[in-house]
């Protein structure tokens, strides 16, 4: 009667855990599974750089890589991963995402060693405005204007929407925005306050939040510059503003150590990465609005990229471990700020 | 002795445990544990941790608009819905069973379209939204008036259906009798028919209160969600749990759920009570 029970229970758990089993990736002879969840901007970059990666190893060891490809928002993707998600690579858009499922214990080498320090792409967080910029929008301290109506995501939702605050608040706190002096936190606390009070909208990523801006919400999107580049492209009439200050988002890439392990997939997981750094995959990143890091593909891109004056890095506010606690906390910079915008509404 | 026996007699129907065991089972899998879980996340830290997270701010803001845009709702709600089923089911008139289809309509919309939808139609992008912005100032979506738009429009079955068949079993001749009398039509609605719809109209309304206050795919779209103005108390639960602060976000989804079950319980003391009488 007990055994009976107990096999019954067996055949229940394998009903249940099987099908989950080997789904992350495998080898199989010359066959071999990649998967990869990434962020949602590549995603047509990946499209394309995918079948070159997938050539060119076919060539080198005459295995097939089957790509398996996962796009969500980056926070999203990397708790998914961290909740048994068995991606082989995560490509994600902040680095504090990669840093969570390192310290959940998945990633074990130290993913920055390398020449890039692990950043694939990068861009920078920028304005698109209306055609022929009516508002006449040129810098950060244009946002404050009365009657300016501001699209930005919500950064409590949207890893990225942490990217514009930093940018708005680093350049202010770096005295590149007039009226507000450097290095005084009480006033460019006061200036992210003044701008969080022309915010009308604020979606819950920055893709929604630009497709916001696209159907004629707001007078700008406080956004990334490939989203502008890309959305231009695409056919869309709104125009790409650059303030002469601002941060550099900077886009990790890393192979899951306990998934490729599992799964006997590093050689060819860490053929890919290395393959993401080429001059052929850098273009196609460029093409798609993104800025590179590949020094001759950059130089390449550089007519499409303008230098920004005042360019600066997560490392100004001392890492993105200092920057959630103390921006983003609970009780951090910005929890404060909003706060204080809206106090006895 | 006498409940011995009973229960006795009882268990010895075919089929109770065969029956009466899984469907206990399965309510306490699918819906008593993850609630039971959610408490238990809420609480782990204390009293006093669940308390400072549903007081701060933008959180208490978060669910104070939830609950007035929810009760603005459930009163329009109330008085249209009682309408709609009176005129539904007292006349006749062409295109009835197709208006009668419209109606449930809404349970067929995934909530995310509806947002979009209400988007559209008040937004820049159309004459309409453009004329309410321009013309008379009005701003309905990323405000609390889309809130409520939206709540309405997912809820309207809601009250709709919950009197239509008390109106089509009610009993006809007390009506007639007072008209025999003398009484003119509104007299008759007022103190016949009214009545007795009162309970129906208030279950029918708390249930779509109920629905409303945990909206999420719709609120998100048309809100605007910015906090302290126009971030409701699911969409918060949601920032917090984007954001690591799953203590926050279990402690505001309690308050919601509270809400939501009290709210249900009186649903259901109502139902009992006009059942008895």
């Amino acid at each position: 009667m007990k055994n009976k029970t107990r096999f019954i229970m067996a055949c229940l758990f394998l009903i249940i855990f099987l099908p989950s089993c080997g789904g992350g990736g495998s080898t199989a002879g010359d066959e071999v599974r990649l998967l990869l969840a990434a962020y949602t901007t590549p995603r047509e970059a990946y499209g394309e750089i995918i079948p070159l990666f997938q050539e060119y190893w076919f060539e080198m060891s005459g295995q097939k890589v089957i790509f398996e490809e996962s796009y969500l928002g980056s926070g999203a993707q990397s708790r998914a991963v961290v909740d048994g998600f068995e991606a082989d690579i995560v490509a994600l858009s902040l680095e504090a995402d990669v840093t969570r499922i390192q310290q959940a214990g998945l990633i074990t080498h130290d993913w920055k060693a390398g020449e890039y320090n692990g950043i694939v792409t990068t861009s920078i967080v920028s304005f698109a405005v209306r055609r022929g910029n009516p508002k006449n929008i040129r810098d950060w301290d244009d946002l404050i204007d009365p009657g300016i109506e501001i699209l930005t995501p919500n950064p409590h939702m949207s890893g990225g929407a942490m990217w514009n605050i930093l940018g708005l608040y680093g350049a202010a706190l770096r005295g590149h925005v007039e009226g507000v002096p450097a290095n005084d936190h009480t006033a460019a606390a006061n200036f992210l306050r003044q701008i969080l009070a022309n915010v009308s909208v604020m979606d819950k990523s920055a893709r929604e939040s630009i497709l916001n801006y696209e159907m004629g919400i707001g007078d700008l999107a406080i956004t990334y510059e490939n989203e502008v580049l890309v959305g231009r492209n695409s056919g869309q009439t709104y125009e790409l503003v650059i303030p002469t200050s601002t941060i550099v988002i900077q886009n990790p890439i890393a192979i899951i150590d306990t998934n490729v392990d599992k799964h006997g997939t590093r050689v060819v997981a860490e053929a890919f990465v290395d393959f993401l750094y080429t001059r052929e995959a850098q273009d196609i990143f460029a093409r798609h609005g993104l800025r590179v890091v590949n020094t001759e593909a950059a130089a390449a891109s550089a007519s499409q990229y303008p230098e920004v004056e005042d360019l600066f890095t997560i490392d100004y506010f001392g890492g993105w471990d200092v920057v959630m606690v103390d921006y983003f906390g609970l009780e951090g910079i910005y929890n404060q700020a909003i706060q204080q915008v809206h106090r006895g509404e | 002795m006498n409940l011995a026996l009973e229960w006795r007699k009882e268990r010895r129907q075919p089929g109770v445990w065969l029956l009466r065991g899984p469907s206990i089972l399965f309510l306490v899998l699918i819906v008593f544990i993850p609630v039971l879980v959610i408490f238990q996340d809420g609480f782990r830290e204390g009293l006093d941790r669940f308390m400072y997270q549903i007081s701060l701010p933008i959180a208490r803001h978060a669910i104070l608009l939830t609950l007035w845009t929810s009760a603005l709702m459930t009163i329009i709600n109330a008085v249209m819905g009682l309408i709609t089923a009176y005129v539904l089911v007292r006349y006749e008139f062409p295109g009835k069973r197709l208006i009668n289809a419209i109606v449930d309509l809404p349970l067929a919309i995934p909530t995310l379209v509806t947002g979009i939808m209400l988007v559209i139609l008040y937004g820049p992008q159309q004459a309409f939204g453009v004329f309410l912005m321009e013309k008379l100032g009005l701003r309905i979506v990323f405000a609390p008036p889309g809130i409520v738009m939206a709540l309405l429009f997912i809820t309207f079955p809601f009250v709709v259906r919950t009197i239509q068949p008390i109106l089509e079993d009610l009993d006809q001749t007390q009506e007639r009798a007072a008209a025999t009398l003398g009484a003119n039509p509104w007299s008759i609605f007022r103190k016949i028919v009214l009545p007795a719809l009162i309970l129906p109209t208030l279950g029918g309304s708390l249930l779509s209160f109920s629905r409303a206050v945990g909206e999420f795919g719709a609120i998100v779209i048309v809100a605007g969600n910015i906090p302290l103005r126009t971030q409701t108390a699911a969409v918060y639960v949601f920032s917090q749990v984007e954001s690591e602060n799953r203590l926050g976000a279990s402690a505001v989804s309690i308050v919601l759920i509270l809400i939501s079950f009290a709210v249900l319980l009186i649903v259901n003391a109502i139902h009992k009570y006009w059942g008895a009488h």
